[in-house]
């Protein structure tokens, strides 16, 4: 009976170890700033790309503004994985474009930042059913997004971010 | 005072109007498999030998959609600062110089054999060809487009950048639809690869291709041996190493090495150089130009004649002008 008693106890605290360790990491990855969950929807209209792009929150509200900043952080250090019809579009920096230029991207990137001018939202209202989780700590939420990629291509140009394709020519 | 500063402004102005590459022509030519599927070709008798060959004049006549596809993609390149050399702007100037070559004659009544590639390209002088390619496909009710596109560097023949792949079948769209949808959906791509294309060019220097070959009188051939600085060494020897000391980082491949022909590819020019105190841009005939002054130098004193074979190829046949 004792030694049940023992074999279940290092059973339970096993899983409550392993639940922990999962959770710690679930943790890690919401917080990378590498976390880009993102679908591509199809092929957009003359410079613009459709997103589905999956953000998280304390509230739903919140889900949505974390959202729209990962989408436009995805196509700049990311890029666009190809699906429904469109092919694949390489990001407009390296991976480590944020380390590069951090000034540039804290400044860019800070709430209300510039970033809102290159994105819009084609969902309406509240994101409902499987696009919008709730969680333990919040709310991961889906919403499509479309995103005016010359234009942020021609703005980080312009400030020197990127190279212009005839540069040096 | 003020002239001076004038004069200073002008001379920064020039000076950084001067410091940029060369900037590579690119051009949109259908593929083959486009126009002989589309029956956009011509026979030709060459050597004896009946070929087909692709007719871009039939093609641009003939074909709404090629034409629709090329001005989209015109449309985008303009944007990122490429506008395009136009294919059927191009062709009517071929016309021209057709008539010109039909009147040039051999002495024994010969005429002048090119095929119509080498025609374009000598005219285009295209450094970059965009070779298109599509496809309007069915499936059920529906229309889908394959797109294959390649980005061809006429210095080497090397594809530099490529897009292909399949759109989303759909009943409703036309056909010209799906084909502009095609080409927005693949030019970010493609222009994503001739970026890198470019870095890597003015990182590593242009890629382009030498020959070396002597006049059957020219009384020296490519295994003299001649005493340079103290190294007795055979002629080819001392051209491939002035080709180490003024290739970036010393990259070239030596592929054929006889008597009288040496030829080197994969040769990295620089895209710069110096001229007076101003940086000018390179090019294959200004490269191969200082190797011929290196061999006319002592303790060569050989006189060359430089041949300019296309946009990445120039011969230095040594022995005489």
């Amino acid at each position: 009976m004792k030694k049940s008693a023992l074999t279940i106890i290092v059973l339970l605290l096993t899983l409550v170890i392993l639940v922990g360790q999962t959770r710690k990491e679930r943790k890690a990855m919401y917080d990378s700033q590498y976390n880009y969950e993102l679908a591509c929807l199809g092929v957009g209209n003359d410079g613009t790309k459709l997103l589905k792009v999956w953000g998280y929150g304390k509230k739903v509200d919140n889900a949505i503004y974390d959202a729209k900043r990962t989408s436009v952080a995805a196509v700049i250090f990311r890029g666009i994985p190809a699906g429904n019809g469109a092919a694949p579009t390489p990001s407009l920096l390296p991976v480590d474009g944020y380390e590069q230029h951090m000034d540039f991207f804290d400044e860019f990137f800070k709430d209300g930042g510039m970033y809102l001018s290159f994105v819009n939202l084609t969902t309406d209202g509240t994101p409902g059913g499987s696009d919008n989780i709730k969680m333990s700590h919040g709310y991961k939420v889906a919403v499509s997004a479309s995103i005016n990629f010359n234009e942020l291509r021609k703005y980080l140009q312009d400030k020197g971010i990127i190279k212009r394709l005839d540069a040096g020519f | 005072m003020k002239k001076f500063l004038l004069t200073l402004f002008l001379s920064v102005i020039s000076m950084l109007l001067f410091a940029q590459a060369k900037k590579p022509v690119i051009m949109i030519v259908p593929s083959d498999v486009f126009c002989v599927s589309h029956g956009y070709t011509m026979n030709v008798n060459a050597n004896g030998k009946d070929q087909v060959l692709p007719d871009y004049k039939k093609c641009m006549q003939s074909s709404d959609e090629m034409r629709m596809v090329i001005t989209k993609m015109g449309v985008i390149m303009a944007d990122r600062g490429f506008p395009l050399k136009d294919l059927e702007q191009t062709l009517k100037s071929i016309d021209t110089q057709s008539a010109e070559l039909a009147m040039l004659t051999s002495k024994g009544g010969a005429a002048v054999a090119e095929t119509p590639i080498d025609v374009l390209k000598r005219t285009a002088k295209a450094d970059i060809i965009m070779d298109i390619d599509f496809n309007v496909k069915r499936q059920g009710p529906s229309n889908y487009i394959t797109f294959n596109l390649r980005g061809l560097d006429a210095y080497t023949n090397k594809q530099v950048a490529a897009a292909a792949g399949t759109g989303k079948p759909s009943s409703a769209a036309n056909v010209d639809l799906l084909l502009e949808e095609a080409v927005l959906s693949h030019m970010d791509a493609f222009n994503g690869q001739l970026q890198n294309f470019f870095n890597d060019m003015f990182t590593n220097g242009r890629e382009v291709a030498l020959v070396i070959r002597v006049w059957d009188n020219a009384g020296v051939d490519l295994e003299q041996e001649f005493d340079v600085n103290g190294t007795n060494d055979q002629l080819d020897f001392h051209i491939e190493n002035w080709l180490t000391a003024n290739t970036v980082n010393g990259r070239f491949s030596t592929i054929d090495a006889t008597a009288t022909m040496l030829r080197f590819e994969q040769v990295r020019i620089p895209m710069m150089f110096n001229l007076n105190g101003r940086e000018v841009a390179m090019d294959t005939r200004r490269y191969i130009s200082n190797l011929s002054r290196y061999l006319a130098g002592p303790p060569f004193n050989i006189q060359c004649k430089i041949y300019q074979r296309g946009l990445g190829e120039a011969w230095l046949i040594i022995g005489e002008k």
